[in-house]
């Protein structure tokens, strides 16, 4: 029995969590299927109706319509692999803190991160999107003539880690509420989360600054698809650096690892004086 | 956790020492009127709770012990330090050795913990997919895996459970799967906390006899809260009373029956009439005052209940808390 945390141990853990996502999804397959089938439609829908206005107009903002298919992939890849790694409440954080439920995790022999990156693993119930981003992101790439190079996909993952870690910072920073309100902060993750699925879809090209520089500042949903979109067809918005969200995501990482540090001595000292038994396992 | 990592004890036979442990909490107060509520906007009213109060005791590998208490004595939150979930506001713990906050990765190996409201289940798979979780969780040898399973199987009677989903079981069933999930990794110690709050007499049976079997075969060092003193008795070697956040008493069952006045009665009935009650601890005693008696009618026994006793003296403690530090390690000696 190991103490020490190996990429092999990881991948066990991952493992765990997919199989339990595809026995979980074998358990009444028509109805997952649909579910998923469902979640994927909504999406592509999603995606259709910004990128139809773009066709019908001939872009929005300063985007072509094209280019508003590449961004409206890279949000849809945004999503798929939200729902790849967080199907287990483990980025809906504050419904855990909230529902005294950490103390579930605190028995496990594992570190709280580790136990946190793995436990929402579900690549067979969370993975559609993904692929439906994958799919939307040849099909812009083909249309704007896109130069790939191996630097260019290096890139593509570095942002859309960076967009991950800006939602996730987002969620835990908003969730550390929880510790301190448990029943009122409950479900303030989500509210953060949903938040940012708000807007990301629309480019913002064409409005006003007063309107640009808080949605890329106090709330980021400039950065969830739109400024990084742009960054990778290589047309850095408002003359900003191409850097930009990564010194974003670093900054909202250090201040929601700071809070929700303070938050867990907060939860170790007091106790929860809430425990609700839904929704910890599935 | 890092091996240099610094513990609280040195290595004894020791399995659980706390030593001065005070945990406090504070709780919001408010009255029903306006001006309460405006008060509190500004400044609000808290009161501080002593839920344990300089508390040392130590338990000992191999050990079986009850831990009892009234409502709010503390119980839940003695388990809650000794397993990491809580850090006490002074004092020192050890458990196995390790300081459950700072080492809690490694004890959690070694340590076995589970509420009687809570289940570490996978709601929405059959159990033994949640055991499957286990083994890779704590990182379990497939041959210890096997092994562990195979015994909880045979003494937990789970053969026609472990396919069965666990939202689909009865409180009595889940409860045999947890205890099992609970027992896969071998555990040293395992901290229970009311493990028979809510299960029938057929399924309260079956825990209280496994987990005597575990502790006098496997010789695991158990620890258990409940309410019901019967339960504990039967199970236990030794209880740690709690109220109000102190240790009551510490010694065995016989020992607390003595010093709660909980002794057997016999109740001589004579044939003109008569009536005589003999108070007796041992029954050889019993005999050589019956043999002395003439005209007997009947003889009827009575004994009064250690909830019963209890009660009395929790009443008598609250009514006069300085009388609780009489009893105090009364029976220190049966350790």
């Amino acid at each position: 029995m190991a103490d020490r945390i190996t990429l092999k141990r990881i991948i066990k853990l991952l493992a765990i969590s997919a199989k339990l996502d595809l026995t979980w999804l074998l358990r009444d397959a028509k109805l997952a299927l649909l579910a998923i089938g469902g979640d994927i439609v909504n999406n592509v829908a999603i995606a259709s109706g910004v990128f139809l206005i773009a066709a019908r107009f001939g872009g929005i903002g300063d985007m072509s319509a094209d280019e508003v298919l590449f961004m409206l992939a890279y949000s849809t890849m945004i999503t798929g692999i939200f729902a790849l790694f967080g199907s287990g409440n483990n980025i809906h954080i504050s419904r855990i803190i909230g529902r005294g439920q950490l103390e579930h995790l605190f028995i496990q022999p594992l570190p709280l991160f580790t136990q946190l990156v793995t436990s929402g693993f579900a690549p067979f119930t969370g993975g559609g999107n993904l692929i439906v981003g994958i799919c939307l992101m040849v099909i812009a790439g083909k249309r704007l003539d896109l130069h790939i190079t191996p630097w260019w996909i290096l890139s593509l993952i570095t942002y859309l880690l960076t967009t991950l870690v800006t939602i996730i910072a987002r969620s835990y920073f908003a969730a550390s509420a929880a510790f301190y309100a448990p029943v009122a902060a409950e479900e303030i993750s989500s509210v953060a989360i949903d938040e940012t699925w708000f807007l990301s879809t629309f480019p913002l090209g064409g409005m006003p600054q007063a309107i640009q520089i808080p949605l890329l500042t106090i709330l980021p949903e400039g950065l969830m698809a739109w400024y990084p979109s742009l960054c990778l067809l290589g047309k850095s918005p408002l003359h900003l650096t191409a850097y930009y969200p990564m010194l974003y995501a670093l900054l909202i990482a250090l201040a929601a690892r700071a809070v929700f540090r303070k938050g867990l001595r907060y939860y170790v000292t007091r106790g929860s004086n809430r425990y609700v038994p839904y929704g910890f396992r599935r | 956790m890092s091996p240099g990592a610094p513990t609280d004890m040195s290595p004894t036979d020791s399995a659980v020492k706390l030593n001065g442990v005070t945990k406090i909490f504070t709780q919001w107060q408010r009255d029903n009127t306006g001006k309460s509520l405006l008060r509190n906007l500004l400044k609000p009213e808290k009161r501080v709770i002593t839920a344990l109060d300089q508390v040392s005791f130590e338990i000992r590998k191999g050990e079986f012990v009850a831990y009892a208490g009234p409502n709010g004595a503390g119980k839940s939150t003695t388990m809650k330090l000794l397993s990491g979930m809580l850090i006490p506001t002074s004092g020192s713990i050890s458990v196995l050795g390790m300081s459950p906050q700072k080492q809690r990765c490694a004890l959690m190996r070694s340590l076995g913990v589970l509420f009687g409201n809570r289940t570490e289940l996978w709601w929405d798979h059959p159990v033994i997919q949640s055991f499957e979780w286990k083994k890779v969780v704590w990182d379990i040898p497939d041959a210890l895996y096997r092994k562990n399973l195979a015994m909880v199987t045979e003494l937990l009677d789970l053969g026609d459970l472990l396919n069965t989903f666990a939202r689909e079981m009865s409180l009595g069933q889940r409860m045999r799967a947890d205890l099992a999930l609970l027992l896969l990794h071998s555990p040293a110690l395992i901290l229970l906390d009311e493990p028979t709050l809510g299960l029938d007499v057929m399924a309260k049976r079956q825990m209280i006899r496994f987990l005597k079997q575990l502790n006098a075969q496997a010789g695991t060092t158990i620890v258990v809260t409940s309410h019901d003193m019967d339960d504990l008795e039967e199970m236990a070697q030794r209880i740690l009373l709690l109220a109000d956040g102190k240790i009551a008493f510490d010694g065995s069952f016989a020992a607390l029956r003595a010093e709660l006045g909980c002794t057997r009665k016999a109740i001589v009935d004579f044939h003109n009439g008569a009536r005589k009650e003999i108070s007796y601890q041992d029954t050889n005693i019993l005999l050589r005052e019956l043999s002395r008696l003439e005209g007997i009618a009947n003889v009827s026994f009575t004994q009064m209940s250690l909830e019963e006793g209890l009660a009395n003296l929790f009443v008598k403690w609250r009514n006069a808390p300085e009388k609780l530090n009489s009893y105090v390690k009364a029976d220190q000696h049966v350790r």
